[in-house]
């Protein structure tokens, strides 16, 4: 891994003054109005916000998958608001990882290959040692030969998680990643990501509504009407929904 | 249901536009097939009316007995009549003039010393120098008719063609007198257009000149009638068989009206025309077939993408039969749609169609297109019905999806099932045994190709329904080469192929028609080349072969001159003709006695050949085992000029090649009895005195004087016919090539379907960092993966059928050769073809927003 410049030493992923705009004139709609957020390294952050805040579509241009119409954001030291759509394909590929909701896996894939599929897009094999510290980490072991079809969602999910760690990426996106599972699968997920950062040093910035999933992290942004209203360090289920409760007001 | 039907139709334009076409440009061959063919016929229809112009009645010979086949015409069997008989006819009731008339053998040397020799026949004929002669088929434009014998006139397309000039000198080539030089005179225009002898040049004589030189001396083809005023042609006709028949000439003369000679004329050519309808309609059928395929795909993969809709729609309360209905009706309109485009498209596609042709070598006639209500209806009825049968299955299929599937989140083909391959193995073995009772079973032709036909169109079905279980082994074999090195693209398109065998296999069928076809073609005609070839290597020892340079016999007078030039040569000529022998007509080859000093034909023991020279027949072993004949057996025969008798001088073993393949061989000293005398083809062998070249100079230059020949050695005469063979041969190619588009689409159209569909999942691959351009390269292997697996079953199947077609017809001397260069090729270019029409749908999965595939539901 590199090693980061003084001046972003703490920055894995930063937004300064992000807007993003739908449509024009009259119908235009500010999903982002100006958000400017710095991501540390190796942090666990939430964001939360209420329905149409524009969280999941901050996490989309966090992530390169989405582009800003202001602002700046950065990835590391690398801006990736003024990157080509093949640049952004290969940040994604090789410095970001992914865990969406739902429909994360390649059907036609066995779990270890969905596993391996950014490393094998970019033509190399993974580290075994890593590969099989991952694997024990989110206890997949003996599952990881079968198809998503043959796996319960909890079991796909941690695949989604063992593919997004195994490029040892510089963050991992997370929209919602337990919203398809039951509580207990759910945490588990959540207790897998938490280790990730704790113990291999990973920083995962994740999107939710569910205070619980955000009890997990170091640090809960908190979003309104495209702009950053409100930030919590330390949260715990309460705090979180208290603060909830005062944005809903 | 039929607002949901119609909403759904217009809401996938391009799904609909793609699906139309691979069934309208199935409906188009077949309509411009139709508008061709009618335009082609009511041209004949003209030609021939206008021939006949000013002609009320004819009175001619009877036909001896019909023809067989295609190699000898009516005319060419018919005997003349007597000049005498004019003045017999010309005093009937009711007749106000009668003319002789004949249409002979007359070949004109241009003025740059080229014969004007295209694949039309070319005439001669009588010129009364009156203007009111009976036939006003002809009226002069430049200069006047010819009045004296050494004057011709040309019909006005030869005139200008041979770059004559009036009072200028012009050579024509005759069959039965040397050529001689004329004095053109005029030139005329020939049934009313200038095309008018479709293609056919046309020299005029005088009436004495052209009996002279076309070897009617004293005597007539026919004799041309016109009425007297208040006298209709019935009347006409009806008052000349009577005379006949009181002068006791009925039983070797008829009478006809000028209608019913331009009818029978124009009906001789259409027949030709039927044949090459049927010939072009069997390449639009293939290209419909392979169209059905290409819209039960269609209709599968939406009836499964849809599958959640449909679910829904049944738990909202629609019955299975609504459903059903509303599937089929979808396929309704598709069909009508683009049978409506189709037809359109066939109309504007017969310029085309001719100029392909043409290209080819057929010239056809240009007239008015005739648009039948039977190219309408027929074209439409079809294309409409192929496309509502092919969408029967999937529609059953939507109707028994279950409410509850509404709730289910996967929508994937149902898998296919053991009772489906049992379906397949059971089309597929009917089909085998109608193929091979159809090549084996001894059915006549038209028979057996109708057994081939329906057998292979069977075989065809199962051969698509089992090829699921293929599509997967084929998908990773094909693939391997790529995954080995690490390609996780080749990877995931190989996975793609696999996981609707069903879709990747259909798809694959659509193109394997094309290729067996193409491939059994190729292989058949390898065959018939190789043999072709060593059939005359080791039969014939000739020098030099002359050929006619159309399809039309030329001129013994070439045979004769090159004799004459080289006496110690042995100079054999060839003929085809028909008899009758009992109650059977057969064709005869018609050769010079000693042909089998060139020949060589297996004349077994106990052969005469001294009595061969006489006159009397060679038989070809079996041909002589079912009649039960022997040398020096008599048997009866008709020819054409009246009943005889044949000796059978000779048993010989060999098959001779075609056109040489009649299993009798006449003594050309018996062929005065057929009243016309040209060659097909003859062989030289020079002498012992003689060195080649001299023989060749002699051989070229009296080919080039008497025209319309090409002289060879033996092997540029193999190369030439091969050349001539390979031209039908590409057209044929051709013709096929529009099955294989239409499989193209069928490529097309399935891999955009199966993109649309895995929207989500080329999203997820995007996000995780998959490149635009490693994910064209995966949709393009699907796309090479599919028509690689779709171009090799075809290649093994059409070398399968190939190969069953030859041992069918081993009895001919052909053997099995298989062109293996060549089948790479027609392979590589599929699998190539398959990769282009990959590109679309790889280009849409490319520009697919990886925002919106992953977060769209």
């Amino acid at each position: 891994m590199s090693v980061p410049s003084p001046s972003v030493a703490t920055a894995a992923a930063r937004a300064v003054d992000v807007t993003k705009v739908y449509g024009q004139g009259d119908t235009a709609v500010h999903a982002l109005a100006g958000v400017s957020v710095d991501f540390r390294r190796g942090q666990y952050a939430a964001i939360m916000g209420p329905s149409g805040s524009g969280k999941s579509t901050l996490l989309h241009c966090l992530a390169g998958l989405d582009r800003v119409s202001g602002g700046q954001v950065f990835l590391g030291d690398d801006e990736i608001s003024a990157m080509s759509e093949k640049e952004l394909t290969l940040v994604r590929r090789d410095k970001i990882g992914f865990v969406f909701q739902a429909y994360n896996l390649v059907p036609t894939l066995t779990g270890l290959e969905n596993i391996g599929l950014p490393l094998a897009l970019a033509g190399r094999t993974p580290d075994p040692e890593w590969l099989d510290r991952i694997l024990t980490t989110v206890n997949l072991a003996d599952r990881v030969g079968h198809r998503p079809n043959e796996l319960s969602g909890g079991q796909q999910q941690r695949v989604a998680v063992a593919r997004a760690l195994v490029s040892r990426p510089e963050v991992i996106f997370a929209d919602e990643p337990t919203g398809n599972l039951d509580s207990r699968s759910g945490a588990e997920i959540l207790g897998f990501m938490r280790d990730a950062v704790r113990e291999l040093g990973q920083t995962i910035v994740m999107v939710t509504h569910d205070p619980v999933a955000a009890s997990y992290a170091d640090r809960v942004v908190f979003l309104a009407d495209g702009k950053i209203v409100d930030e919590l360090a330390g949260p715990t289920v309460d705090s979180v929904m208290d603060r909830m409760r005062r944005l809903g007001d | 249901m039929w607002r949901v039907t119609l909403r759904g139709l217009v809401a996938k334009k391009f799904r609909l536009a793609l699906s139309s076409l691979s069934i309208a440009l199935g409906v188009a061959f077949m309509a411009g097939t139709f508008v061709l063919t009618d335009t082609l016929g009511g041209v004949f229809d003209g030609l021939f009316t206008n021939t006949t112009q000013g002609v009320d009645a004819v009175v001619r010979s009877k036909l001896p007995y019909e023809p067989t086949g295609g190699q000898v015409s009516r005319d060419q069997l018919r005997p003349p009549v007597p000049e005498s008989l004019v003045d017999v006819v010309r005093d009937v009731d009711g007749v106000a003039r009668a003319e002789g008339s004949l249409l002979g053998y007359a070949l004109v040397i241009g003025s740059d010393g080229e014969a004007l020799q295209g694949q039309a026949p070319t005439f001669g004929l009588p010129w009364y120098p009156r203007s009111d002669t009976v036939n006003q088929s002809s009226e002069i434009v430049k200069g006047r008719a010819p009045r004296a014998p050494d004057e011709v006139a040309f019909d006005i397309r030869t005139f200008e063609d041979g770059g004559f000039r009036i009072g200028g000198p012009a050579r024509v080539s005759f069959q039965t007198v040397p050529p001689r030089e004329f004095r053109v005179v005029g030139a005329f225009l020939f049934g009313g257009s200038k095309d008018g002898p479709v293609g056919a040049t046309l020299s005029a004589f005088t009436p004495t000149t052209a009996q002279e030189v076309m070897n009617r001396v004293g005597q007539w083809d026919l004799i041309e009638v016109r009425a007297a005023d208040g006298v209709s042609q019935t009347e006409l006709r009806d008052n000349l068989r009577a005379a006949l028949r009181a002068d006791g000439l009925a039983a070797d003369y008829e009478s006809i009206t000028g209608q019913q000679l331009a009818d029978e004329q124009a009906d001789e050519l259409k027949s030709n025309l039927s044949i090459f309808n049927t010939f072009l309609l069997v390449f639009a059928l293939v290209a419909l077939f392979v169209g059905a395929f290409v819209i039960y795909n269609t209709f599968s993969i939406t009836v499964a993408q849809r599958i959640r809709e449909i679910g829904l729609l049944r738990a909202l309360g629609a019955t299975g039969r609504q459903v059903n209905r509303a599937v089929v009706g979808e396929a309704l309109v598709v069909g009508i749609l683009s049978s409506v485009i189709g037809i359109l498209l066939g109309i504007g596609l017969v310029p085309l169609l001719q100029g392909l042709l043409a290209g080819f070598g057929i010239d056809l006639p240009d007239g008015p297109l005739v648009i039948a209500s039977r190219t309408i209806v027929v074209s439409f009825l079809v294309g409409t019905v192929v496309t509502v049968v092919s969408s029967l299955a999937p529609a059953r299929r939507a109707s028994r999806v279950a409410p509850i599937t509404a709730l289910r989140d996967q929508a994937l083909d149902p898998a296919a099932n053991r009772r489906r391959y049992l379906w397949g193995l059971a089309f597929w073995v009917v089909g085998a045994v109608i193929l091979l009772v159809g090549l084996f079973g001894g059915a006549s032709g038209g028979d057996s190709a109708m057994l081939i036909g329906a057998g292979a169109f069977f075989a065809f079905i199962g051969v698509a329904m089992l090829s699921p279980l293929l599509a997967g082994p084929a998908a990773r074999m094909l693939t391997w080469p790529a995954r080995r090195r690490g390609r996780v693209t080749a990877r995931l398109a190989s996975e793609n192929a696999e996981r609707n065998p069903r879709r990747t296999a259909s798809t694959a069928s659509a193109l394997m028609i094309g290729l067996t076809l193409v491939s059994m073609v190729a292989v058949l005609a390898a065959s018939l080349k190789g043999s072709f070839t060593e059939t005359i290597r080791g039969q014939s020892t000739a020098d030099f072969v002359l050929s006619p340079k159309g399809f039309f016999p030329f001129s013994p007078a070439a045979a004769e001159r090159i004799q004459e030039e080289l006496p110690d040569a042995t100079v054999v000529e060839y003929r085809i003709g028909v008899i009758q022998i009992g109650n059977d007509t057969v064709n005869v080859l018609g050769a010079s006695p000693d042909f089998t000093e060139i020949t060589k034909i297996g004349l077994k023991p106990g052969a005469r050949r001294d009595a061969f020279a006489r006159g009397g027949l060679y038989v070809e072993a079996p041909e002589a085992r079912a009649r039960n004949l022997r040398v020096g057996d008599t048997v009866d025969v008709r020819f054409p000029d009246g009943p005889g008798q044949l000796t059978v001088q000779g048993i010989y073993a060999k098959e001779l090649p075609p056109p040489f393949d009649p299993p009798f061989v006449l003594s050309l000293a018996d062929w005065d009895r057929f009243p016309t005398a040209e060659d097909l083809s003859v062989s030289i062998l020079k002498g012992p005195d003689t060195t080649t070249r001299e023989a060749r100079r002699v051989v070229e230059r009296v080919a080039a004087e008497v025209g319309g020949i090409d002289a060879d050695d033996l092997a540029s005469f193999i190369d030439r016919q091969i050349a001539q063979f390979d031209q039908l041969l590409n057209l044929v190619y051709v013709l096929l090539m529009l099955a294989v588009v239409i499989a193209l689409v069928g490529i097309v159209n399935t891999l955009a379907l199966s993109v649309y569909e895995r929207t989500r999942e080329i999203g997820l691959l995007r996000a995780v960092g998959m490149t635009r351009r490693q994910l064209r390269r995966m949709v393009r292997g699907e796309a090479l993966i599919v028509s690689a697996f779709g171009a090799l079953l075809g290649l093994v199947i059409g070398v399968v059928f190939g190969f069953l077609i030859v041992q069918s017809v081993s009895s001919e001397g052909i053997e099995f050769a298989l062109p293996v260069g060549q089948l790479v090729v027609f392979v590589v270019l599929a699998v190539l073809a398959g990769l282009v029409a990959g590109i679309p749908p790889a280009r849409r999965a490319g520009r697919l927003d990886v925002l919106r595939a992953i977060t769209s539901e």
